[in-house]
């Protein structure tokens, strides 16, 4: 299903549906983003995974259009979201963080209610409002009060409330929070199921392991946006590319290993065990086999790593502490310089 | 001794948060403060005590005899009755009397003197048209305090003039002792249509009431409570713009406030049997007039307030001034004019005096006043409509 309204954009290398250029927003002396950007392509998941305060829910309420930002552009199915047509906001989906539905209502009362918000028919309503709540299993206390719902329950509720009009764009704000893992691994499923009809979700989350579970991955912490890929290119970008754990049938010491094309980089893991940083795994792990092998060296046993993303998380997060310390200083120092002169 | 202080700490947690949250929502605190004494204030300066005397008009048949000098009889009446006109006219009197431009109209017979002469009591008919029974007990004391001084006068008369006098001429008959000491009796007659008991009097303007905080009070947490808890940010995201937001809500509060009205006005009617003489129609198009301008006024505070507690207080506010300014308890002519026409901003002062008269007269004494709530209610629309606007677009 194509959104129809996307603006080209290279960050996506193809139609974004989502773009954000330099946007920066600050409340007061608070600097809560700066100078973010990037875009959002059709038809994908793009998670925005960053700590509790690092941006997450300012930079999802300038693209609802709560906020407008201080400075840069936001595009949003191809308008700017302070100035949505009505037909723009029939075609987005928004799940706010906390619950904000009525407490008073029945979860099917509340759901009905949200589809005839965005202009849904009876008719449909009906349909839709049936299908939404077996899709997130609340169809059985649908005559539930939303007040007696447990956390999970609620936030489950907000997500159906999000679904119900078939957007085709979700912006949802940490939908999983709160939720069992069973629940969330769920919730993940159906996220999934929209975006292989096409819808464009873009996903905040505190549970950083979350992120293999989307296309695109945006790294935010302190308003910063610290990286932007795929998880793969995430991975790669926070150890210098694909780890290798190579087992070999004698010890070995990993200043003698052989030049591999493609490794970038070898550690010493144990008397027979070695960690070896390679561009591609799967084109240089064949090539480290026979230059052992050339040694008379078995490998017994190779795989690749895949650290947990929150330890590529916190890679990320210390290496781009690094560069903005290292270009502060040569700010400083270039400031220094210019006196001097 | 511990655990006395464990106790005292608890206690002073719990007065530290109170004092912290009322001074960190300051329109709450203002209101709170602010609101009753701005009322009383306005109440002190406002309220003058004054109470207007009763425009009187005097029938006084020519063939009587007796002097035509409004200011003759002014004299007599003293200062709680003003005396408009003295004519012959008796139809046209009553005529104004009916359309409530005067107070009382005082009626001499024509054959005063010949009944006097004859030894007969002539009755002085004393009209007033009152549904108030306190006023109207009041216009009857009048009348008969009125009926006394024409007596008081024409025996003075007699003492002065002698012979000549209507009394004089007639004392070599045989006048009884009652008719010399009081010539005249006094006959008062309400003409107003119902003449209820002070409870039912009241009762119109109690449902005015009733109706007008119903509205004010449905309505002023609703939009509050949806700031408040955020769901407002889900309206921002929607298509749903502020004037049908606003819609919705004037739809559904109006339809459970006809329903109240209808049910409130029933049981009044039915089972109290206060008087309805006017049309279903109208009363209906007044109750609905009062119910939208109370509806605004309600979603007013609710878009202005800054908290829940302060939608409170100024709904409470609303009340303590309705009370004071409304004319429920007060005529609106005992105040100063610039505060009694101010009073037209609440929307219950139109509708007591409107309810009043077209329940208990079946007349509407001043149409004006379905505009004013008309006016009111679209004015407190647009306020609100553009306040929510604000609201909904910049958070």
């Amino acid at each position: 299903m194509s959104s129809g309204a996307s603006t080209r954009d290279p960050r996506c290398g193809d139609e974004c549906t989502v773009v954000l250029t330099d946007v920066t927003r600050r409340f007061d002396d608070v600097t809560a983003l700066e100078g973010i950007s990037m875009g959002v392509r059709e038809g994908t998941i793009l998670g925005l995974i960053g700590p509790s305060g690092s941006g997450k829910t300012t930079t999802i309420r300038t693209l609802t259009g709560s906020l407008a930002p201080t400075s840069g552009t936001v595009r949003v199915l191809g308008e700017d979201p302070m100035h949505f047509r009505a037909s723009t906001r029939e075609r987005i989906g928004y799940m706010p963080q906390q619950f904000v539905l009525y407490r008073d209502l029945t979860v099917d009362e509340n759901v009905d209610f949200v589809a005839a918000l965005f202009g849904m028919l009876y008719r449909r309503r009906r349909r839709r409002v049936r299908e939404v709540l077996e899709m997130v299993e609340l169809w059985d206390v649908r005559g539930r009060r939303a007040s007696r719902l447990s956390g999970g329950m609620q936030r489950r509720l907000s997500l159906a409330c999000a679904l119900v009009h078939e957007p085709s764009l979700f912006l949802l704000d940490e939908p999983t929070a709160g939720l069992d893992p069973l629940l969330r691994q769920s919730v993940w499923r159906e996220l999934g199921r929209l975006r292989d009809r096409g819808r464009t979700l873009l996903v905040t989350t505190q549970y950083v392991g979350e992120a293999e579970l989307c296309d695109q991955v945006a790294l935010i912490a302190q308003g910063h946006l610290v990286a932007l890929g795929t998880p793969d290119d995430l991975r790669r970008q926070a150890l210098g590319g694909d780890l290798l754990w190579i087992e070999t049938d004698r010890p070995i010491d990993a200043r003698s290993m052989p030049d591999v094309q493609g490794v970038e980089s070898i550690r010493q893991h144990g008397p027979s065990e070695l960690m070896v940083v390679a561009r591609d795994a799967g084109e240089t792990s064949p090539r480290i086999v026979d230059a052992f092998s050339s040694q008379g060296i078995t490998v017994t046993a190779s795989r690749e790593e895949r650290p947990s993303f929150d330890e590529i998380f916190a890679r990320l997060v210390e290496q781009h502490a690094r560069r903005e310390a290292a270009a502060s200083e040569q700010d400083a120092e270039g400031r220094g310089h210019d006196v001097a002169a | 001794m511990m655990s006395l202080l464990k106790s005292l700490t608890r206690i002073g947690s719990f007065a530290a948060k109170e004092l912290l949250e009322v001074v960190r929502r300051p329109g709450a605190f203002m209101s709170l403060v602010i609101g009753p004494f701005l009322i009383m204030a306005i109440f002190g300066m406002g309220y003058s005590g004054y109470r207007r005397p009763l425009d009187t008009v005097l029938v006084l048949p020519p063939q009587t005899g007796i002097s035509r000098d409004p200011a003759t009889y002014q004299r007599l009446a003293g200062p709680a009755i003003h005396v408009v006109a003295v004519t012959a006219d008796a139809n046209a009197a009553l005529a104004e009397l009916r359309a409530q431009q005067i107070d009382l109209v005082v009626i001499a017979p024509p054959d005063l003197r010949q009944r006097l002469r004859a030894g007969q009591q002539s009755d002085i008919e004393v009209e007033y048209n009152e549904t108030d029974p306190v006023r109207a007990g009041n216009a009857s004391v009048l009348a008969t305090q009125l009926s006394d001084k024409v007596n008081q006068q024409i025996i003075q008369d007699v003492v002065l003039k002698g012979e000549q006098s209507p009394v004089g001429q007639a004392a070599g008959t045989s006048i009884p002792p009652n008719v010399v000491a009081q010539p005249t009796v006094g006959k008062p007659v309400n003409i107003a249509p119902t003449t209820p008991t002070l409870a039912l009097y009241f009762a119109p303007a109690v449902l005015a009431l009733i109706l007008q905080h119903m509205g004010v009070t449905l309505t002023a947490l609703s939009v509050v409570r949806e700031r408040l808890h955020g769901t407002m940010e889900l309206f921002r995201v929607s298509p749903a713009s502020p004037v049908e937001i606003l819609l919705g809500k004037y739809i559904g509060f109006g339809i459970l406030s006809g329903v109240i009205s209808l049910v409130t006005l029933g049981l009044m009617v039915l089972v109290l049997h206060v008087p309805d003489l006017g049309q279903a129609g109208l009363l209906a198009a007044i109750v609905a007039l009062l119910v939208f301008a109370s509806l605004g006024l309600g979603l007013l505070i609710s878009v202005v307030a800054d908290s829940e507690s302060q939608a409170v207080q100024l709904s409470l506010l609303v009340l303590l001034a309705s009370v004071f300014f409304g004319g429920l308890v007060l005529p609106l002519t005992e105040f100063q004019p610039i505060v009694g026409n101010a009073a037209y901003a609440l929307p219950v002062t139109s509708a007591i005096d409107l309810l009043q008269n077209w329940m208990l007269r079946g007349t509407l004494l001043r149409p004006w006043e379905l505009g004013v709530l008309v006016g009111l209610g679209a004015v407190l629309f647009v306020l609100t409509a553009l306040q929510l606007r604000r609201i909904v677009l910049k958070g």
